[in-house]
């Protein structure tokens, strides 16, 4: 019905009431006739039908006194209970509505093959209103039934890193026991409550932490900054929601997060709640599905460890750090990313506590937290070999038959700045095959040589940035580094306190560069990307850890990754054979006990060793390898931060790997003692 | 509407309703009638104020169904007293208490006085005013009923006049007086009661024929005299004659968001329950503000934002409507008495409720401040029921002990 036509009748009915009233009484005065009322009149003057009239008009006065306040609430109640009555309503509601936030499940995190990775428990979690903390007797309750120390149970109380509002978590996974006491005490736990809340399970354990990441608490500029990005998704962060802290956690936050679901309930003054109104379910969030494979991945991830601690072991004490990385040349898709020293992500649940936290960032603890495979940055040693001799090639530094006379030591640059090929004794009159199958210095000087007194001064560095090196790979975790490439100007503004003789470029920098030592940085994801480029031929796809994802909503429908080139490197058909050959004479010609660790592998392989001087007493060694050879499908790299030569450690670790995959371990027991670089 | 008259006499009488009147008080009429045309009760006033006790046992009732002090049976019990009250005050020939000005001025001063007696007063809550009766521990506000008493001590000094005061002494003994009861009740402190007493004594001065550059001068003074008590209270160093929470309320009048956890807090809540009524209202026992606590006070003080939420627009028109028509048929009443003393009554009720209607609205609609005034007829409390139960036998006695025609 029609508010103001309801009102209209209101209003007649109140005008006819009023007709009545005036009706009823006001016709009849002309039959009362003037009576004193039992009082004589005191005032002189004044007959009495003046005075009459002074009452009758000062009454009508009282009467518009009267009517005026009925006009002016009335005028008032109009305004407030018809036009603005809906936000009056409004404020009314939410007075006495409370909205209650119901977590979302996490998606999962699964390898390619449907292994879990990350998954979800459902735990009992005692949660208090800030204020309990005033209450020491409830306090020394809550304590004594949870068995923490009342110290410990006031600090959560006060905890208000969740939001001032918010209820505070005192302990998690409690007891049934603990429940039920809880919930049949009421009155004496006032302000307590059991919520159930989802909490990531690892069910490998460390596997793969580096690759997985960790989820944690938002902090408020986390909060700030994914609300405002309008294009991630729709969801609502606020402070207390766990979000992904690091690796595909973080990198894919906006999938694996649900969507909360809420609970509408009825409240009185004091917040007590009266009655449930609307709820409306929490959506879990999407599983990841990772190009890892859990069985590599568990096989390097050992294979590293094991051959850490055994260089450790053999006197090489500073041997603690390492990494192994494995992809698909043909897609990118990363099938297994080791990283050495490891983390449990579980520390990270409900807030990592102090002492795993200084256990983490000791210095004995050797950075754990660091993905050595993206973010770790070394010197490339002689696995930057290929691309020297690509470079040499391409500038006309070198031709396909140019030869070298490697006697061990070298003095291109004059007798002062004399160099020593890592073999003191010589490799003799070799050709570039040779200068990369044996890792022969000397061939390289001639090419820095080359390089220093040509016009094109910067043909390396082009060549290895247009390789990859120097900037990101673009996979899809984050830290990834990117690595050095340096050149004159670099070298002059970084040595900016040097004077200016050392700030200058000088030959001997393009004879380290060209053998990968002295300023140039790379990651291993960069080199695996190299290698990858040469396996087929100048192609590299884009490196990335996720394969799909599945939604846990609907039809559960999934979206696939899309594979993408990274870059395409041009180059002679006749530069690509002859490093092909180099690469394979590493694995097949280099030196017999490195061979017979791969003729054992049905496939071939080909390959590169590489040992980066550091300022550790010991170097960091490196291996590459492509497998099969003549048709690429995969390619491993690993190195190990200070355990000797690549052929000391990584190489068994590249092995090791290879054979996870072709499912053919190494039986070959052979210990290279020529030291090949 | 009723039937067509059916005696001559009757038709005479005037008024569609004369012959249910005639009727009315024939039958209960026990031979007190006056005359032919005479009847008991004047109906106009009765009927609406009848009505709105009526209404306010529903709302109290409603309200009895979540608040746990507002009990039903302790309402009907007031409105008992009151309805003997009323019943003894019809009875009596006011016409009397014209010429009783003293004892009525002692019997006042004995009300104000009586909460300050050791051993009857009673304070809980905060209240002051009340006093406890002994051994049967019934507690009470003298102060509701030293209204009435007001009421026909103003209006036997001003009766004296027969309308027309000619001296400035004669106003002036006449405002002198007023001041003794509201002096009386500041001291309590009652503000709320007392501004009721100023404005109902206030009114009977005016009707009694004081010359307007008098009163006008008086309201001037008065207004300079508060303006100069709410400065000096608000500088610190000055005597404060006002209480903090007096001068609070008066701050949050005019700005509700100085103080959103007090009075503000009680005003915005106030506001939301009549607001959010909207045209229908929410139904008896679905107001939420009242009912879950949020609207303080809600069977007392705030009684009219609870009976709004409920019952909406359509309620509280309903409400005003009972109130207009029981002010104007007094008003009206007033107009035919013939006894200056009788009209002056009359004008006191009518001041009384009006400016009892204007505090407690407008202090839930926010257009005045927040005071303890009860709702006449309505709100919960046995004191305020007695009194204004009191004031319609005032009313009706005034119609029943008019004079017979000459």
């Amino acid at each position: 019905m029609n508010p103001v036509l309801i009102v209209i009748v209101i209003l007649a009915v109140i005008l006819a009431v009023l007709l009545v009233v005036f009706f009823l009484v006001g016709r009849g005065e002309a039959r009362f006739t003037f009576d004193i009322g039992g009082n004589a009149p005191k005032a002189s003057g004044g007959s009495d039908t003046s005075s009459e009239t002074g009452f009758k008009t000062r009454l009508n006065g009282l009467g518009v006194f009267s009517g005026s306040i009925i006009a002016v609430i009335l005028a008032r109640l109009w305004s407030m209970q018809l036009i603005s009555s809906d936000d009056y309503a409004a404020q009314a509601e939410s007075n006495r509505t409370r909205t209650i936030s119901v977590d979302a499940p996490r998606g999962r995190i699964l390898d390619r093959n449907g292994v879990e990775l990350v998954t979800n428990r459902s735990s009992l979690a005692v949660m208090a209103k800030s204020d309990v903390a005033d209450d020491e007797i409830e306090v020394k309750l809550l304590a004594n039934l949870i068995g923490m120390p009342e110290m410990a149970v006031k600090r959560k109380v006060e905890d208000a890193t969740t939001g001032a509002q918010n209820l505070r978590t005192v302990a998690v996974d409690v007891s049934r026991r603990v429940v039920a006491y809880v919930e049949e005490h009421p009155s004496l736990f006032t302000g307590v409550s059991i919520e159930q809340k989802t909490q990531r399970l690892y069910p490998n354990g460390t596997l793969c932490a580096h690759v997985l990441g960790y989820t944690g608490s938002i902090t408020q500029e986390q909060v700030d900054k994914l609300d405002s990005d309008e294009s991630e998704s729709s969801i609502d962060y606020e402070l207390g929601d766990t979000v992904g802290q690091a690796g595909v956690e973080y990198e894919y936050e906006s999938v694996l997060q649900g969507v909360k679901g809420e609970q509408v309930v009825y409240v009185d003054a004091n917040g007590s709640v009266l009655s449930q109104s609307s709820s409306v379910d929490p959506q879990s969030g999407s599983d990841v599905t990772l190009t890892i494979d859990a069985t590599i991945q568990k096989a390097a991830e050992e294979s590293l460890s094991s051959h850490i601690e055994s260089l450790r072991a053999a006197g090489k004490t500073e041997c603690y750090e390492g990494c192994a990385i494995a992809m698909d040349v043909t897609n990118g898709e990363i099938i297994c990313m080791a990283s050495e020293p490891t983390f449990s992500p579980s520390v990270f649940i409900g807030g990592i506590s102090s002492d795993d936290w200084s256990a983490l960032s000791s210095d004995d603890s050797h950075t754990p937290m660091v993905n050595r495979a993206i973010s770790g940055q070394y010197p490339s040693a002689s696995t930057i070999k290929p691309l020297s001799t690509f470079a040499a090639l391409n500038y006309g530094i070198a031709n396909v038959n140019s030869t070298y006379d490697c006697t061990g030591y070298w003095t291109g640059f004059g007798s002062a700045y004399g160099k020593y090929c890592w073999n003191h004794s010589g490799h003799g009159v070799l050709g570039l095959v040779g200068g990369i199958t044996y890792s022969c210095d000397v061939v390289f000087y001639e090419i820095g040589k080359g390089f220093y007194y040509s016009d094109n001064k910067e043909g390396l560095q082009d060549t290895y940035k247009k390789w990859g090196l120097g900037s990101k790979e673009g996979i899809d975790l984050p830290g990834e580094a990117e690595g050095r490439v340096p050149d004159a100007e670099w070298k002059w503004n970084y040595y900016s306190s040097s004077d200016n003789d050392a700030r200058q470029w000088q030959g001997g920098d393009d004879a380290n560069l060209v053998i990968g030592q002295g300023d140039l940085l790379v990651t291993p994801l960069q080199m695996l990307c190299v290698y990858s480029g040469i396996a087929l031929d100048g192609v590299t796809w884009k490196p990335h850890v996720l394969k799909s994802v599945n939604s846990n909503v609907g039809s559960g429908s999934v979206v696939e990754y899309k594979d993408s080139k990274l870059r395409t490197v041009d180059e002679q058909s006749e530069y690509m054979d002859l490093v092909h050959e180099g690469l394979s004479g590493v694995i097949y010609k280099e030196s017999e006990a490195q061979a017979s660790h791969f003729t054992n592998l049905s496939v071939q392989v080909a390959g590169k060793t590489g040992t980066a001087e550091t300022s550790h007493t010991d170097p960091t060694g490196w291996f590459i390898a492509y497998a099969p050879s003549d048709n690429p499908k995969y390619v491993v790299a690993s190195v190990i931060e200070n355990g000797g030569f690549g052929s000391d450690g990584a190489m068994y670790v590249v092995r090791d790997i290879l054979g996870a995959i072709y499912n053919e371990p190494d039986t070959s027991t052979e210990v290279d003692s020529s030291g090949v670089r | 509407m009723p039937g067509k008259p059916t005696l001559p006499t009757e038709r005479r009488q005037g008024g569609p309703l004369g012959g249910l009147l005639l009727r009315f008080g024939s039958t209960h009429g026990h031979g007190r009638v006056r005359s032919g045309r005479g009847v008991m009760f004047f109906l106009p006033q009765l009927i609406p104020a009848i009505g709105l006790i009526v209404y306010g046992a529903v709302v109290i009732w409603s309200a009895s169904l979540t608040i746990s002090d507002a009990s039903f049976p302790r309402h009907i019990f007031g409105i008992s007293l009151g309805m003997v009250a009323a019943y003894l005050l019809w009875r009596y020939d006011y016409r009397a208490l014209a010429n009783m000005s003293k004892a009525l001025l002692a019997i006042d001063v004995v009300l104000m006085l009586l909460p300050s007696v050791p051993g009857l007063s009673h304070s809980a809550l905060g209240m002051t005013g009340w006093i406890r009766i002994p051994i049967i521990g019934f507690t009470f506000q003298p102060s509701e009923v030293a209204k009435l008493v007001t009421i026909y001590l103003m209006a036997s000094l001003g009766a004296e006049y027969n309308g027309k005061i000619e001296h400035l002494r004669d106003y002036l003994k006449l405002c002198g007086m007023l001041a003794i009861p509201f002096i009386l009740i500041l001291t309590q402190p009652d503000l709320g009661t007392g501004l009721i007493i100023l404005v109902t004594g206030a009114a009977i001065i005016i009707c009694s024929g004081a010359k307007k550059t008098w009163v006008i001068a008086t309201i001037a003074g008065i207004v300079a005299l508060a303006a100069l008590v709410v400065a000096t209270s608000m500088t610190p160093g000055l005597p404060h004659l006002l209480k903090t929470y007096q001068l609070k309320r008066l701050i949050v009048f005019v700005d509700p968001s100085v103080d959103p956890s007090g009075d503000g807090y009680n005003l915005a809540q106030a506001k939301i329950a009549v607001g959010s009524g909207g045209l229908l209202g929410k139904g008896i026992g679905n107001a939420t503000q009242a009912g879950s606590g949020f609207l303080p006070e809600a069977h007392t003080d705030f009684v009219f934002a609870l009976l709004a939420e409920e019952f909406g627009f359509v309620g509280s028109v309903l409400l005003l409507a009972l109130f207009g028509a029981m002010i104007f048929a007094t008003i009206s009443l007033a107009q035919r008495v013939e006894s200056p003393f009788g009209k002056l009554v009359l004008v006191g009720c009518v001041a009384m409720w009006s400016f009892q209607l204007l505090e407690n609205v407008g202090m839930c609609i926010g257009i005045m401040p927040i005071t303890g005034i009860p709702l006449p007829f309505i709100s919960f409390g046995s004191s305020s029921m007695l009194a204004q139960c009191a004031s319609i036998g005032m009313v009706q006695s005034v119609w029943r002990h008019r004079p017979k025609a000459a």
